[in-house]
């Protein structure tokens, strides 16, 4: 038996909590999110909800922005006191309606997209690829308004393969939609 | 490989070299091995766009790009001819590259503030 000295929340203990700030549950554990994005953080996140959203208003798949959760049940635990994942993707597309209740998305979104500021640490970022990647995310995102770079993972046999970072300049469009094109100048303009 | 034909010189911040064919007095012509690029505020997206396609044609075997922002190292490995993305390493890992798995990075140290 695993001995921790920290508790293992669940969806159950975190639909309770009326915490000021946003948290995400990570493997049972608590995860509080940055006060408020950033300026340019909300800027390029703004600016690909707009250009995804175009996209998706005549495709039969679903976009959601934060603060909207998304659980992740391991082994099959749907139960909202099973679940010690839930995470708060800046953007996500869902294309299965079974996953979609008046609470959110339970199971992987098929496309993830985070949009990196200041608060992010390197451990949120490690925990959220190996997540999205072992629930079956079909494309992920690191979105880097920094250096105007997408960097696109794409589910290959189960495991991410990364492609080409996209960059300003280029017309973006992801691997599993590629009718998509996203005008990379306009989401990076300063 | 004359003077007046090559078009396209870099200055990697980091490489390796393994064939000592490719060295000579002025330095390496053809594609390293392991090139190491790490970013800074300077760099542009065309610049980042043409040094990945640059060692991709090239051959380079691996290619890392160090973001010290964020202690994050992106790792592409050259499969069958183009470049393909490992998870990223981060700090609070043990990184090794792919061509030479025994070295181990440890990058707590190399991203200390």
């Amino acid at each position: 038996m695993e001995l921790s000295s920290e508790p293992i929340y669940t969806y159950a203990d975190y639909l309770t909590w009326k915490f000021e700030e946003y948290v995400e549950l990570f493997r049972g554990r608590v995860v509080r999110m940055s006060p408020a994005p950033a300026r340019r953080h909300q800027e390029v996140s703004g600016r690909l909800h707009i250009e995804l959203g175009n996209f998706f208003r005549k495709h039969p798949c679903w976009l959601y922005a934060a603060p909207f959760d998304v659980r992740f049940p391991r082994g099959g635990e749907v139960g909202d006191a099973q679940i010690t994942t839930v995470l708060q993707p800046d953007l996500c597309v869902v294309c299965d309606p079974a996953k979609l209740d008046d609470r959110g998305c339970i199971g992987a979104p098929d496309w993830v997209l985070e949009i990196l500021s200041a608060g992010n640490s390197p451990r949120e970022m490690r925990e959220k690829y190996q997540v999205y990647e072992e629930s079956g995310v079909r494309e992920y995102w690191v979105v880097e308004p920094d250096r105007a770079a997408i960097l696109p993972y794409v589910l290959e046999g189960g495991r991410f393969v990364g492609r080409a970072p996209m960059l300003k300049g280029d017309q973006a469009s992801p691997a599993i939609f590629p009718s998509l094109v996203l005008d990379l100048d306009y989401v990076f303009a300063e | 490989v004359g003077d007046a034909q090559i078009t396209t010189v870099l200055q990697p911040d980091l490489c390796v070299v393994c064939d000592p064919a490719k060295l000579d007095d002025r330095g390496c012509i053809g594609a390293p091995d392991w090139v190491l690029e790490i970013l800074s505020a300077g760099n542009s997206p065309r610049e980042m766009r043409e040094k990945y396609r640059v060692y991709e044609e090239s051959g380079v075997r691996e290619y890392w790009v160090v973001e010290p922002d964020r202690a994050a190292i992106l790792p592409y490995v050259l499969e069958g001819g183009r470049f393909v993305g490992r998870a990223p390493m981060l700090k609070g890992d043990q990184a090794s590259p792919a061509i030479f798995p025994g070295l181990v990075l440890d990058l707590d140290y190399v991203f200390a503030e």
